[in-house]
């Protein structure tokens, strides 16, 4: 294998790599930050009815 | 009220300035140089000129400006009777997008020399922004001349409040997600020669601004989310949001050239929605027969709208 592919892969790899790690982060953060309260008893009562609609 | 008056006149002022300074020329007297056709270049002068002087190929110098050393060749050269307006031909069609520089020797009129020119032949850029807009979204409609985006054009073209809905929210990620794509593809792909990755990459940044939307519109305006509702997650499986940023990668826009693009592929997809839901909530009404009731008759739909787009394939606008 020529060096310099193997080189321009491994840049590849940790570029991408970082670039999801820093948008996933960026994705949870932002998650967290804006955060909705849903009231747990909306799903409890939708689990208890029939569901036909 | 006075003072709301005096800022439109010093609107009015700007606007002309920029217009007039848009129309001067480097040589006072030459008034216009503009592109014609596909091969032309047209000077106006201010006064009439010798004819001998203005037929003769030599006095023109015409060339690319980002490439001075290849010079363009003059098949012929015609004159007005009245021998203000000289035209060039080009043996080969000019590039028009790229500003052109040419260099006129020694202006003869009536007897009298006027001294030589360097002129810059540009199109006006405003313009051409503008037609890149006008034409993702008319001529070169992305549903009706490409057929991209189908699933989601049938899917939600039933009402027309929904239609207006996903096409308004369509348009607002498409160019938040085509200038994200953008700016990877220039700034980073490109740079470290991983652009065979792209279809790879715009997935990715698609999905994310998806999902950035939908998490950030959900907190700061519960009311427009609701608006938006499904739309926003369907938003992902929507084909034009991807050749987008491939066409912009393709073609090497810059960052406004993209803003419009996508502008104009949002636009022209919120067109395509409701036209079709105009039609097919009157479609309701109708005596369709039983076969074609429902998606096959909306095929055909979009069949004849396809056809009447085709009515703008050719177009150019400026």
């Amino acid at each position: 294998m020529d060096p310099v592919l193997v080189k321009m892969a491994f840049i590849g790899l940790g570029v991408l790599g970082c670039i999801g790690l820093v948008f996933g982060i960026g994705l949870a953060l932002a998650a967290h930050k804006f955060a909705v309260k849903i009231n747990p008893k909306v799903e409890e009562v939708l689990e208890i009815l029939a569901g036909a609609q | 009220m006075k003072d709301s008056a005096r800022h439109l006149l010093m609107g009015a002022a700007l606007v002309l300035l920029v217009v007039l300074a848009g129309c001067r020329t480097e040589h006072r007297f030459v008034k216009k140089v503009t592109f014609e056709k596909t091969n032309d270049i047209v000077i106006t002068f201010a006064g009439p000129v010798d004819a001998a002087w203005a037929k003769n190929v030599d006095n023109y110098t015409v060339f690319e400006k980002e490439d001075p050393d290849i010079l363009l060749a003059i098949k012929e050269i015609t004159l007005t009777p009245d021998r203000t307006k000289v035209t060039l031909h080009f043996k080969n069609a000019l590039n028009q997008s790229r500003a052109h520089t040419l260099m006129i020797k020694d202006i003869i009129s009536e007897g009298k020399s006027q001294g030589a020119a360097v002129l810059t032949v540009k199109k006006l850029y405003l313009g051409y922004l503008f037609s890149i807009l006008i034409g993702a979204m008319l001529i070169h409609n992305f549903v009706f001349t490409k057929y991209l985006g189908l699933c989601v054009f049938f899917g939600t073209s039933q009402k027309r409040t929904t239609a207006v809905g996903m096409g308004i929210t369509f348009t607002i990620v498409i160019v938040f997600a085509s200038m994200l794509s953008w700016f990877m593809y220039q700034f980073i792909l490109k740079p470290i020669r991983l652009d065979y990755l792209q279809v790879v990459v715009f997935i990715g940044l698609v999905s994310l601004s998806v999902q950035a939307v939908d998490t950030i519109l959900r907190k700061v305006n519960p009311a427009l989310f609701k608006a938006f509702g499904v739309y926003l997650v369907l938003v992902i499986a929507n084909c034009i949001i991807l050749a987008t940023p491939l066409i912009l990668a393709d073609k090497e826009y810059n960052a406004w050239e993209s803003f419009m693009l996508s502008l104009g592929a949002g636009t022209g997809f919120l067109i395509a929605l409701f036209l079709m839901s105009c039609v097919r909530e009157k479609l309701e009404l109708a005596n369709v027969p039983p076969t074609y009731r429902g998606l096959p008759i909306a095929f055909i739909v979009a069949g004849l709208f396809a056809l009447a787009f085709l009515g703008f394939s050719g177009m150019a606008i400026f």
